[in-house]
């Protein structure tokens, strides 16, 4: 119990070999390179990348689903290849979106009969089952068939099963995937309690909302094409971008705009653009203010009609542009 | 305000392992209760399709005993079935629905798990066995000739034990098996009605034929407790009943043991491979 | 027009699909199973049972009869499961039952597409097991002596009943779970005991014969052996009073019920599926 690392992982790799069929010969999918990364007990660990960054390929490593092809990893203490049982013991997962349990049985007697997998005794389950049903919201319907919930519904049946085992360990991967705003909210209201019910509680979480990172996790580790290339608390990481000046343009653009351009003026470490039907938006982040004249300018050149322009705090978003070079929904990694 | 408390006392060892067969085996049982259309199909056609057999043996003017051996060996299949579609090819499904990855997650056993699937189905199976035995032993007025009662009843659970540990053992390939796990219990459902004698005694196949057959426990299991029941049975056996008790008593050993082995060893190379979670369609 | 496209549509993709899914003739494996191994195996189980109790004569009518029957009657489980699965596996496994339902298609259409494969594979079945049949046990076969006309003409119309008995049993299937056996399957082992297959319907009960007469299946088997072995067919007694031409009427009258039956009980069923919400339904228990 003295050990306050919680999770570790040391040079981690992971190398798929896939193959589309039988004719063909495997190629190599990189999905990990060296990640290194370690989270204290108690802490509520973020991971943040876009589709495809390697994510879920580290839950699984981490979660004993999966070997890496190189270095090693810890949870709770134990090395998850060489004693996966022990892992096990002190884990447990949920992932957004998934279609588990059976159809045909009840919320209560789906959730009872993984309490059972844990050893927990029937009457503990069910008193779990109920306080943690009622927290979430899905406390009327524990009598109604898991195949006639809704998707919102059903994973937060998910989530309250992966609760339910009281893991010392819990990975959460993409649980608000699917929830609509308040279904969302009431998610992370949990998160919450449950961590502060209990200082000995690790949660690693992966997301790609960044307001549900910065405003859950501790620490957050920023992840792309299996690479680390950031990891600190969102206040730190947002003070990478502290000297820099971050601006949000909203635009008209009836002849078109070139990016390019703007990306080409000395001081512009980077700009997106977000096109909508009527309007474009550009996220800009300048070395300091004295370049905004010459991006206003620019916009003249490019005939471009200028609505508003704001001066933006840095937001974990700002940051993952900067380290990623684009959003976190923009495009998708093809290493999914 | 509510307070999430830890668990104080979570159970492990022997409790966690029949904790998890109770728990996988509760679906099954509840999941039969909620949708009976199986009785029809799972109970009373297979008793038909049995029939189909005897009345070969009738239009062909066989001995009574004969048909004594078809009802018989028609109750046994019932068995064979539940561990191929039951148990084996489940995992494949279990895998399909995510479920897979949350039983490997778990500190629960492989082996306790495919048990709880089994002895789920096995209400089922037994069901469908005794309408078979005791329906078509009324039906086509089966004689029976019962040498010992305890002799039968021995026979019947050391064929189950080894039936059992094999279905485990198999179980065990399907982790690695996608879709094709499907095919694989496919291949094993009349070639092994075939080798093991369902419908006839196993000693027609000549000496390696019946010896081939005997790797799966039903086929000297089925033979033993033939000649435990029929007249004519001793004659047409195997191999003697108490040899037969033997290596059914070894079978069961090596297929528990090494199923065991293998669910365990099968494991590592499918979180090797990153079989475990997959979704090849 | 518009119509006519969309059955001829729905059915042309759903064949293209069940090929590529099934792909057996790609996987040596797979057509090994299918074609060879299992139907090769039934066959020797009833092989073995006759030549225990009859001493190894093949030349017996009673051979020829049950080897035949049991033969062709490998189309029953192929084509009813190979049209009803189709049902759990896009449901169930692929998902895209609801996409399916969605899409400008007609549903039987697509299902029966969805059964070609395996009536495909049930061919090359059926194909091995008259061959080994014809080749080791000296089934008499002469090839100068069959009627081509009467075979094809009966096996058409045997399939085309098949597939309706097959819509019929995708219906039911649209309102049950997913067990661990294909419906398909068990029917066609259930009806296997009433069609006169592998003995002749004068063995069973009297009462119980009925049930046989009413089944077109009873009939197609009677005129695939006739067309392939009239002199068997003549040794038994169940139908030597009716003509071909009369059989033939019979099999297209009792296929013609059959056939309304199953299209109205599928129409039924996919109208209380949609009702009670179980076109996207998960049922792993």
């Amino acid at each position: 119990m003295s050990n306050p690392i919680a999770i570790e992982a040391n040079n981690l790799g992971r190398v798929y070999k896939i193959r589309n069929n039988r004719q063909e010969k495997f190629k190599e999918l990189t999905a990990l390179i060296n990640v290194n990364l370690t989270v204290q007990k108690g802490e509520l660990f973020g991971l943040l990348g876009p589709n495809g960054a390697g994510k879920t390929t580290l839950i699984k490593i981490l979660t004993t689903l999966l070997s890496p092809s190189s270095g090693f990893a810890t949870v709770a203490g134990f090395d998850v290849q060489k004693f996966p049982e022990e892992v096990r013991k002190r884990i447990n997962m949920v992932s957004g979106g998934e279609t588990s349990g059976y159809g045909l049985l009840t919320v209560r007697e789906n959730l009872w009969m993984f309490a059972q997998f844990y050893g927990i005794e029937s009457a503990e389950a069910n008193k779990r089952i109920k306080i943690l049903t009622e927290i979430v919201g899905l406390s009327d319907r524990l009598s109604t068939k898991s195949s006639d919930l809704s998707t919102g519904l059903r994973q937060k049946m998910n989530i309250v099963r992966g609760f339910l085992t009281d893991p010392e360990v819990l990975f959460l991967d993409e649980p608000t995937l699917g929830l609509d705003v308040e279904a969302s909210r009431d998610v992370r209201e949990f998160i919450n309690r449950w961590m502060h019910d209990d200082e000995n509680r690790t949660l690693l979480l992966t997301t790609h909302y960044m307001a549900e990172a910065d405003e859950l996790c501790d620490r957050v580790a920023i992840i792309n094409q299996g690479k680390v290339l950031a990891c600190d608390s969102p206040a730190n990481l947002k003070k990478i971008l502290q000297k820099d000046a971050i601006f949000h343009i909203s635009l008209n653009a009836p002849y078109g705009i070139s990016v390019d351009k703007f990306e080409n003026i000395p001081g512009v470490k980077n700009c997106v653009l977000t096109q909508k039907p009527d309007e474009v938006f550009l996220d800009l982040i300048l070395e300091d203010e004295s370049i905004l004249p010459e991006v206003i300018s620019e916009t003249g050149r490019q005939l471009l009609r200028l609505n508003r322009l704001e001066k933006k705090e840095p937001s974990l978003e700002d940051v993952f542009i900067k380290l990623v070079g684009q959003r976190i929904d923009e495009g998708e990694n093809v290493n999914d | 305000m509510l307070m999430i408390d830890r668990i104080k006392n979570k159970h492990s060892g022997f409790r966690l392992f029949l904790m998890t067969v109770f728990g996988r085996s509760y679906p099954r049982i509840v999941g039969m209760q909620r949708e009976k259309s199986w009785l029809f199909f799972d109970v009373f056609i297979p008793f038909l399709s049995v029939a189909a057999y005897v009345f070969v043996y009738r239009a062909i003017g066989a001995p009574e005993d004969y048909i004594g051996f078809v009802v018989v060996g028609g109750g046994m299949t019932a068995f064979w079935l539940n561990i191929l579609w039951s148990m084996s090819s489940q995992l494949y499904w279990e895998k399909e629905q995510g479920n897979l990855a949350l039983y490997i997650i778990s500190p629960a056993s492989m082996m306790a798990i495919l048990l709880g699937m089994a002895l789920g189905g096995l209400f089922a199976t037994l069901l469908r066995a005794t309408a078979i035995l005791v329906i078509g032993s009324l039906v086509f007025n089966v004689s029976y000739q019962l040498a010992s009662f305890w002799q039968l009843l021995g026979i019947f659970m050391l064929s189950m034990l080894a039936l059992y540990g094999l279905g485990m053992m198999s179980a065990s390939i399907f982790l690695l098996l996608s879709r094709e796990a499907w095919h694989i219990s496919n291949l094993a459902t009349e070639p092994v009605y075939l080798i093991s004698g369902m419908y006839f005694p196993v000693k027609n196949l000549g000496f390696w034929g019946a010896s081939i057959g005997s790797i799966i426990p039903l086929t000297l299991g089925l033979d033993a407790m033939r000649q435990s029941v029929f007249a004519s049975g001793p004659s047409l056996g195997f191999l003697s009943v108490n040899l037969e008790i033997t290596i059914l008593i070894l079978l069961s050993v090596i297929y528990i043991a090494s199923a065991k082995f293998l669910l365990a060893y099968i494991e590592k190379i499918a979180v090797k491979e990153g079989r475990l979670t997959e979704n090849r369609r | 027009m518009m119509r006519k496209s969309t059955i001829l549509r729905s059915f042309i993709s759903a064949s293209w699909l069940g090929w590529k899914i099934e792909s057996n003739w790609t996987d040596p494996f797979l057509f090994a199973t299918y074609s060879i191994i299992k139907p090769l195996a039934s066959a020797t189980i009833l092989v073995i049972m006759y030549s225990i109790i009859a001493d190894a004569q093949f030349s017996n009518p009673m051979f020829a009869y049950l080897y035949l029957g049991n033969a062709f009657y490998q189309y029953v489980p192929a084509v009813l499961s190979g049209i009803s699965w189709t049902i759990i596996e896009d449901r169930e496994h692929y998902r895209t039952l609801k996409y399916i339902y969605i899409a400008p298609l007609k549903i039987p259409m697509y299902l029966f597409g969805r059964g070609v494969a395996k009536f495909l594979t049930g061919s090359f079945a059926v194909f091995i097991t008259v061959l080994a049949g014809f080749l080791f046990l000296k089934v008499p076969f002469a090839i100068n002596e069959v009627n081509w006309g009467l075979f094809f003409l009966s096996l058409f119309l045997g399939i085309i009943m098949l597939a309706l008995l097959g819509l019929l049993l995708a219906g039911i299937t649209l309102l049950t779970a997913r067990h661990s056996y294909f419906i398909g399957d068990v029917l066609a082992s259930g009806l296997f005991l009433f069609t006169g297959a592998i003995f002749p319907l004068e063995i069973l009960p009297a009462w119980l014969r009925p049930i046989g007469y009413a089944l077109p299946i009873t009939y197609w088997l009677e005129l695939i052996r006739r067309s392939l072995v009239g002199s068997v067919a003549k040794a038994f007694p169940t139908f030597s009073s009716l003509s071909n031409s009369t059989l033939l009427l019979i099999l297209v009258a009792t296929s013609l019920v059959s056939g309304i039956l199953g299209y109205f009980v599928f129409r039924r069923c996919d109208y209380l599926a949609r009702e009670r919400g179980l076109i996207d339904i998960a049922t792993n228990y």
